[in-house]
């Protein structure tokens, strides 16, 4: 949970490259929220893209949250405004401390407020330190982009341990080889795309059993 | 510097975020019931992640072949601290923490 200090401040330095006031980067924590996306956030803003493209690009990025919400569905109230806070704060790291133990069936809304929460008020301020510091004292944040591809590799590694089909994997590193190469312009979507359509291709036909 | 753009692409990115977040508690509240969509997630997360990784590698800019081998070097680093310790923490900040000598210090 700590570590969404040092990643939040990660983003704020490189947000800071792009030279807006440093405090927009505890809004795209406080707006947004999402650590991935915030990150790619800095590649779109630096690019210039439309509307359209970074709303396309942060589905597709994010379209993991789905099944995130199919395993907590029974666990989170079923209305009121604390289930809406508690959907919009389902991120990587929150989902993962609350499936980490078995939520048993008494209303545990109270501690899961609690634990969306702090996750968010470390995440902004995070933002808003890295920002503010990099802002103040402009030091040289060359590499640290590299965060970006440690965060999205942990995450696979963490995903690679409970699953069984990983030739899988191959045909997502093939796909992005390809997309790359041919269409790089839209990376993302394609790439993606490809990995769903061999995915449905290969379950349709049994030849997987995940 | 356009502030009206910046923020244009917070609501949007803000919007879409929620959307993948809300999406299963308003739309497949019977989703136990669709083992086949329940698999696609399973098995879509971990090749997304694929992507993921390939897409941060693009935006690197890696141009000389000591980048190659520093981003070669770092990106094993993270592999070999996470399957082994899996602190997540750790291993980001120290393959991070590598990256940013080897570019900074050695100029790599």
């Amino acid at each position: 949970m700590f570590g969404y200090i040092p990643l939040g401040m990660a983003f704020g330095v490189l947000f800071q490259t792009l030279g807006y006031h440093w405090l927009f980067a505890p809004l795209a924590g406080l707006v947004i929220y999402a650590g991935s996306a915030q990150f790619m956030a800095v590649g779109l803003l630096g690019a210039g893209v439309s509307y359209a493209e970074a709303f396309v690009a942060t589905l597709v990025l994010n379209s993991r949250h789905i099944f995130y919400g199919l395993s907590v569905l029974g666990h989170y109230p079923a209305r009121g405004l604390s289930r809406w806070y508690l959907i919009f704060g389902l991120t990587d790291e929150t989902y993962s401390l609350i499936t980490a133990k078995p939520l048993g069936s008494l209303d545990r809304t109270p501690y899961l407020l609690y634990l969306t929460g702090l996750n968010q008020s470390y995440w902004v301020s995070g933002c808003a330190l890295g920002a503010s510091l990099q802002s103040f004292f402009a030091f040289d944040s060359r590499g640290f982009e590299f965060a970006l591809v440690a965060l999205f590799l942990v995450l696979l590694i963490e995903q690679i341990h409970t699953m069984r089909e990983r030739w899988l994997l191959a045909v997502a590193l093939v796909a992005s080889t390809l997309t790359y190469a041919l269409i790089p312009g839209q990376f993302l979507l394609v790439a993606i795309s490809l990995c769903l359509a061999v995915l449905i291709v290969r379950l349709r036909s049994g030849g997987v059993n995940g | 510097m356009d502030n009206h753009y910046l923020l244009g692409i917070f609501a949007v990115m803000g919007v879409a975020t929620f959307i993948t977040r809300v999406l299963p508690f308003v739309a497949l509240t019977k989703a136990h019931d669709h083992p086949l969509l329940g698999r696609i997630g399973k098995l879509l997360s971990p090749m997304i992640m694929v992507v993921l990784v390939c897409f941060g590698l693009t935006s690197l800019e890696i141009e000389s072949v000591t980048r190659v081998g520093l981003s070669v070097l770092c990106l094993t680093i993270v592999i070999i601290l996470h399957y082994f310790l899996r602190n997540p923490l750790l291993s980001i900040l120290t393959g991070t923490g590598v990256y940013v000598i080897g570019v900074q210090v050695f100029g790599l």
